[in-house]
This record gives structure tokens, C-alpha cells and sequence, in this order.
């Protein structure tokens, strides 16, 4: 089954393009986080969202879970490892499913997170973002992941099954879940090089605590953060800079891929984000309708 | 044309002369599997380059020779040398780019 659009990210952005795809009757799937947007959950107060003056952040976003749950929209929380751009349509990686969709929304922010030195350069090459991905070739062989939300631990148990040995670096506090095989160290990750014909993690202690500078070796290092670079997610997107490069369509260098919010520049404000994705949801739909 | 499996045997005598693309896939790995028909296509429209596939599963060797640590791996081989590689799924325009910038 393809989905008409496949919206990626639950913020402001998000929840806007879904609630006009729903409205221009499209058969669409709302991917990401079920409790919407962080960022706007911990703003103090909102002072210039049109229609909703003088609104604490936790409210405003609770209104928006709460239009999009009116309107029977749900939001499936999973996370997109990769959108591949085929012929005609899109194929997302979600968790360890394939997701077929005709076009794309992406709206996912731009908390992805600055790369470790060494990271771009050994990417695919001994650092990957994707331990579904890339558990099989390291098959009996040492690995390190270093985890960025306990949802990752699922992803170091995984590997755990397949590697000879796993280390865990957890980068959030709190109790962490695995099996016994699986070594947890603490320490924050400073860079990423080859060295003796592995990959080399080094890390310092985090701030305050005791500890020297240490190195861990392995034959891949998997880095799992929230969410990925939209170039990295996105094989063949166009970025200008930081963010995504479209037009006042919302259009991308890839036909029937669209971004909104945050996610293409400046400014960073809940109303455009909410006014750019209304207009991709729309320029997807026309996309849709005209190919009929 | 089309994209010709080939193993560890008939490697070296594959890539030996001319231009030759060479797909390191596996039949585990979602992105290999899209980016097949993209290469069956592209071998059809470039005429001059001759396509292949190697399953790293299969043929471990040929991927150990290369220290493949991610796959696909697509890599351009003129006369026996690679002479570019290119690591992950890239959209069908964008690996027609990479193969004729390498020519």
C-alpha cells in the first residue's frame, strides 16, 4: 500500500501539513514523536502565535496534539533511518519496516545535532548511523554505540546478537536496560578517528566528573541521535547550508520531496513553520492531483 | 545490457580492462535491494560500462579486499584500478552523475 504523503517530524510544521493533507483528503501517515514538539514544550511563553495570545509553550503544544487528535489524525512514533528518492514515489526506512509513499513532507527541525570530529569523514567507513542497517556485516566482530535516547538501547540489544562484543555509552541519565553481554561505560564523546586499522572513539569525563581522557577501539562505531542530518536522511537532498533548499512551493531539488519549518532556515518561528507547512501539504497535493 | 553477478573467481578477470561499475550488495540490506533496478537501468542506457554485482555474503574476500564496512557499495573500476566508490543508496540522476564523472 502507498501512502499519498508521508509527513515526517510532530512539530508545529507537522501538525500543520497533516491537518491540511486531511483536509484535501489525501491518505497520509504522520510520523514522529507522540508528544509533539520539545522545543515548544519547554518555551516559557509564546507572545506572537496569531489567534493564541500570551500562551505558555506546554499549552500551545498540547493544543496542537489535541486539534490533530480531534481531526482523527494519529501519529505514528517511529523513527525514519532513511528516505530513498526511487522512481515516482519514496521509500522510507521506518524502525525495520519499508514504507512506500508517493510524496514527502519533511518537517523534522533542526535538532540534529553538530557531528563529532572524524564523524563525516568515516561515515560508512567504520562510523554508521544504523545498527538495523549495518548489524550483519560486523558479524562476530567488537562494536561501540553510543546512545542518545533510551530508545536506543533496543538497537545496542540487537547488536549484541550479532557482534562478539557490544559497549554502550549512554548520553542521558537514568536507569539503562540491557542484556548482561552488553559492557556500559560512561564518558562523552570527543572525537572519532582510525587508528590501528580500527575506529577509535576518544572520550573525556563529563563535566564535573572524575576521570582521564580514554580511547575505545571497534570495528564500527554506531552514533544513534534523535534524528539525523536531512542530507544524511535523505540520500540527494539539497541543502543550502544547514538547512534544506526549496522554494516558496516548499519544493526540493527532488520532485514530490517537500520541507517546512525550521528545517529550511531562518526565521525560527512556530507561525512560519505552521504557514510552511500548510503550503507543502497543499504543493504535495497538487503534485498528487496533477499526476492522476 | 544488464548487471552481471559475478564471485570471487571471475573478479579480477571482470574488471580487468575497460570501464566497469561493480555493486557490493547483500540480500539482507533494504537500500541494495533499491538501488538494484536503478543500476539495471542505468546499465541498459550506458553502453560503454559494463555492470556487475557481487553478494559480500557469498564472496566475503572480494569485500574484505576493498575493507567494505557499509553497503551498498558502488565502486568504479577503470583497467583493473578503482577509480571511485561511492557508499550508501543514492537516487537513480545522482548515481548516473557519479558513474560518468568517472568515465
Amino acid at each position: 500500500m502507498r501512502y499519498d504523503i508521508a509527513i515526517i517530524g510532530t512539530g508545529p510544521a507537522g501538525v500543520s501539513a497533516a491537518l491540511t493533507a486531511k483536509n484535501r483528503n489525501k491518505n497520509f501517515l504522520l510520523i514522529g514523536s507522540r508528544s509533539g514538539s520539545e522545543k515548544i514544550r519547554k518555551t516559557h511563553m509564546v507572545l506572537n502565535y496569531p489567534g493564541l495570545p500570551d500562551v505558555s509553550g506546554e499549552a500551545l503544544n498540547q493544543a496542537f496534539l489535541d486539534q490533530l487528535q480531534d481531526a482523527g489524525i494519529g501519529i505514528t512514533d517511529k523513527r525514519v533511518a532513511n528516505v530513498y528518492a526511487m522512481d515516482g514515489y519514496f521509500t522510507l526506512q521506518v524502525d525495520r519496516d519499508f514504507i512506500e509513499a508517493s510524496t514527502v513532507i519533511l518537517t523534522t527541525g533542526t535538532s540534529f545535532g553538530r557531528p563529532l570530529p572524524g564523524e563525516n569523514e568515516n561515515l560508512g567507513r567504520g562510523v554508521s548511523y544504523c545498527a538495523t542497517c549495518d548489524a550483519p556485516l560486523y558479524k562476530g566482530k567488537e562494536t561501540v554505540v553510543v546512545g542518545y535516547s533510551p530508545k536506543e538501547e533496543a538497537e545496542a540489544a540487537f547488536l549484541s546478537e550479532t557482534c562478539s562484543k557490544v559497549t554502550y555509552i549512554p548520553m542521558y541519565k537514568g536507569k539503562v536496560r540491557l542484556p548482561e553481554s552488553v559492557e556500559v561505560i560512561s564518558g562523552r564523546p570527543v572525537s572519532v578517528e582510525k587508528a590501528d586499522g580500527k575506529m577509535r572513539l576518544n572520550l573525556a569525563p563529563f563535566a564535573g566528573a572524575e576521570g582521564e581522557e580514554r580511547h575505545i577501539d571497534a570495528s564500527c562505531i554506531f552514533l544513534l541521535r534523535e534524528s539525523v542530518a536531512p542530507d544524511k536522511l535523505v540520500p540527494g537532498l539539497q541543502l543550502d547550508g544547514n538547512h534544506v533548499k526549496t522554494d516558496r512551493s516548499m519544493a526540493t531539488n527532488l520532485p514530490g520531496l517537500f520541507a517546512a519549518g525550521d528545517l529550511t532556515g531562518l526565521p525560527y518561528q512556530i507561525s512560519k513553520a505552521a504557514g510552511e507547512g500548510n503550503i507543502a501539504a497543499i504543493s504535495a497535493a497538487q503534485y498528487l492531483d496533477k499526476r492522476k | 545490457m544488464s548487471v552481471r553477478v559475478i564471485n570471487s573467481a571471475e573478479f579480477n578477470d571482470s574488471i580487468k580492462t575497460g570501464v566497469s561499475v561493480v555493486d557490493f550488495n547483500a540480500k539482507w540490506c533494504g537500500p541494495c535491494r533499491m538501488l538494484g533496478p536503478v543500476l539495471e537501468k542505468l546499465s541498459g542506457e550506458m553502453a560503454d560500462v559494463r555492470f556487475y554485482a557481487v553478494d559480500v555474503d557469498e564472496d566475503p574476500d572480494v569485500a574484505e579486499q576493498f575493507h567494505i564496512t557499509s553497503i551498498p557499495y558502488v565502486a568504479v573500476f577503470r583497467d583493473g584500478q578503482k577509480v571511485a566508490e561511492n557508499v550508501g543508496f543514492i537516487p537513480e540522476p545522482a548515481m548516473k552523475a557519479f558513474i560518468q564523472q568517472n568515465i
